[in-house]
């Protein structure tokens, strides 16, 4: 086999795309562990919502881009808010074994009310820019991929911004360190809690809006995502979100690469022999110590 | 001088044991009250049921004339009652400056929309948010970490931290759970002198502590605890002199032991 640089300056692009995408999943995960103390095993089919929001808002829109996203964002920042409102909001921090069996079922759940309801045929999303793309030398990116990576960037930077220089941020930084302090204080668990799950909602519509058109959409799309999610959590420090960031992009460029280079079956599995050997090395994760944190 | 908090018959009960078996006491605006009373005498639970970290079974507690009873600690704190805990509560990872913004900012006029526009409201509150902050830090004499991690702080320094947190919002009463406890003995006298500064300055406080010499030099009025009873209430001079107070503390008062050497000699 011999290693063609196009090909792997190909793959390497689309890890780091796919990567940042993973991030944006992973991130809100990490949001709503920071805050609630549970693992959103749901999270996964906020993406799928996502993805099919904008399935359905691109053709109104004209196939735009930009207007199709923005709905999709909204329209999963509200079901996160239901979840919230409907579920979420009734466990206490300290229901860890609850949270997992609830969200796990909620998961199911809404993936066959999805498949009853729009069937499991894989859809294809068709946009603005169509196959267009940049071209660097031999190699095309097209522009939905750019435009993915480069939107999960900015939300990252906004997001650094809220939590680093506003009120919100900082609620949500003092409930996730210490949550007795932040209550003596006056800080109201519920409404930081809420808008942690919004948020993180948020970024999941996003990602989910922007892979529709690089992935077919299912309603099964966000099932095992979940589960990498949750593993580049661990990986990256529970609750460290520049520590889930970099472990999302190292995954998205050694999935590419080994799927580019063996065969498929193996670049699904790479993600959990990589935690594994992860956590017997360090239980804590990767970067416990060191940047910044929610918890 | 009238009484800021108020509590009336607390009762509070743990698998059939009685952590509060009718706790009434006041505390007068611009007091410092001692809470004191031997292990397990129900102080703790007190301060915790009046704060609203743990669910009262029965009782009142009156906070500036309005019924706080059963209330949750953040809406207890938004009324004015804050507090601090035996066992140091900060945030380790925030830099001090940061640790006392959080603890201003739910009392701040400013909306989230003020803050996204930057509106003179906004800026308001912030500046008046920071000077609280760097007169509490002078007062608590940790300037040079005004920028810095709490987590670097030594114990002492994060109760320090603690404190200066409670007083950020103007509280209308501060409950302080074991202030010197595990506190090395030259900042306890530290402590003493910042918590007569403030309350010279205005703030009430309610302080449960076992260094029964600290409660002595500051509080006005001390109030004893025993087996979820009030024993005894009064000056700090009235409480060293109640045999009752002794023998609980003790369990026995000079009398008796004096009796019990002179039996054994």
């Amino acid at each position: 086999m011999t290693v063609d640089a196009v090909y792997l300056l190909q793959l390497t692009l689309n890890g780091i795309t796919l990567g940042l995408l993973y991030a944006l999943i992973a991130v809100g995960l990490s949001l709503i562990f920071g805050v609630m103390e549970i693992i959103n095993f749901a999270h996964g089919e906020l993406l799928m919502l996502g993805a099919f929001a904008m399935t359905f808002a691109l053709p109104v829109v004209g196939l735009l881009y930009w207007p199709a996203l923005a709905a999709a964002i909204l329209a999963t920042m509200l079901v996160g808010l239901v979840m919230y409102e409907v579920l979420l909001a009734r466990l206490r921090p300290d229901e860890f074994e609850r949270a997992i069996l609830i969200t796990l079922g909620l998961s199911i759940i809404i993936i066959h009310v999805m498949q009853y309801i729009f069937t499991a045929t894989p859809r294809l999303v068709d946009t603005q820019y169509g196959f267009d793309g940049v071209d660097i030398g031999a190699i095309r990116i097209p522009w939905t991929r750019v435009i993915g990576a480069a939107a999960a960037l900015v939300a990252f930077g906004g997001l650094y911004v809220v939590l680093r220089y506003t009120q919100f941020g900082r609620a949500m930084r003092a409930i996730a360190q210490n949550r007795e302090a932040a209550l003596m204080v006056g800080i109201r668990p519920r409404i930081v809690a809420r808008n942690a799950v919004v948020l993180a909602a948020g970024l999941c519509g996003l990602a989910g809006a922007a892979i529709s058109p690089i992935q077919l959409v299912t309603p099964y799309m966000g099932q095992f995502l979940i589960f990498k999610a949750f593993a580049l959590v661990i990986i990256g420090g529970l609750g460290n979100i520049p520590g889930a960031i970099v472990a999302a992009v190292a995954l998205g460029l050694i999935e590419n690469w080994i799927g580019g280079f063996f065969e498929i079956a193996w670049q699904e599995a790479a993600v959990f022999v990589i935690m594994i050997v992860v956590l017997f090395l360090r239980p804590d994760g990767l970067f416990k110590r060191g940047s910044m944190r929610v918890g | 001088m009238s009484a800021i908090l108020e509590v009336t018959d607390l009762r509070k009960a743990y698998a059939g044991v009685h952590a509060l078996d009718g706790v009434s006491f006041a505390v007068e605006a611009g007091s410092v009250t001692g809470l004191i009373g031997p292990n397990g005498s129900g102080k703790s639970t007190a301060i915790d049921c009046i704060s609203g970290f743990q669910k009262l079974d029965s009782g009142k507690v009156v906070l500036a004339g309005a019924d706080i009873t059963g209330q949750p600690a953040h809406h207890n704190a938004r009324a004015g009652l804050m507090r601090t805990f035996q066992t140091v509560r900060v945030y380790e990872r925030l830099p001090l400056r940061d640790n006392l913004a959080i603890a201003a900012q739910q009392f701040d006029p400013a909306t989230w929309v003020d803050e996204l526009l930057r509106t003179a409201r906004y800026r308001r509150a912030v500046e008046a948010s920071e000077k609280r902050a760097r007169q509490l830090i002078e007062l608590i004499g940790l300037q040079r970490y005004y920028e810095a991690e709490v987590g670097i702080l030594s114990y002492g320094q994060k109760k320090l931290v603690a404190l200066a947190a409670a007083l950020m919002p103007h509280p209308k009463i501060v409950v302080l759970d074991e202030p010197v406890a595990g506190v090395n003995p030259s900042r306890i006298r530290e402590i003493e002198v910042a918590l007569r500064q403030l309350n010279e300055a205005g703030e009430t406080f309610l302080i449960v502590e076992h260094n029964v010499e600290f409660i002595t030099n500051l509080c006005h009025r001390v109030i004893v605890l025993d087996q979820g009873r009030k024993l005894a209430e009064g000056t700090a001079h009235d409480i060293h002199n109640d045999s009752r107070v002794l023998e609980a503390y003790l369990g026995t008062t000079p009398e008796i032991a004096a009796a019990e050497m002179r039996a054994q000699a």
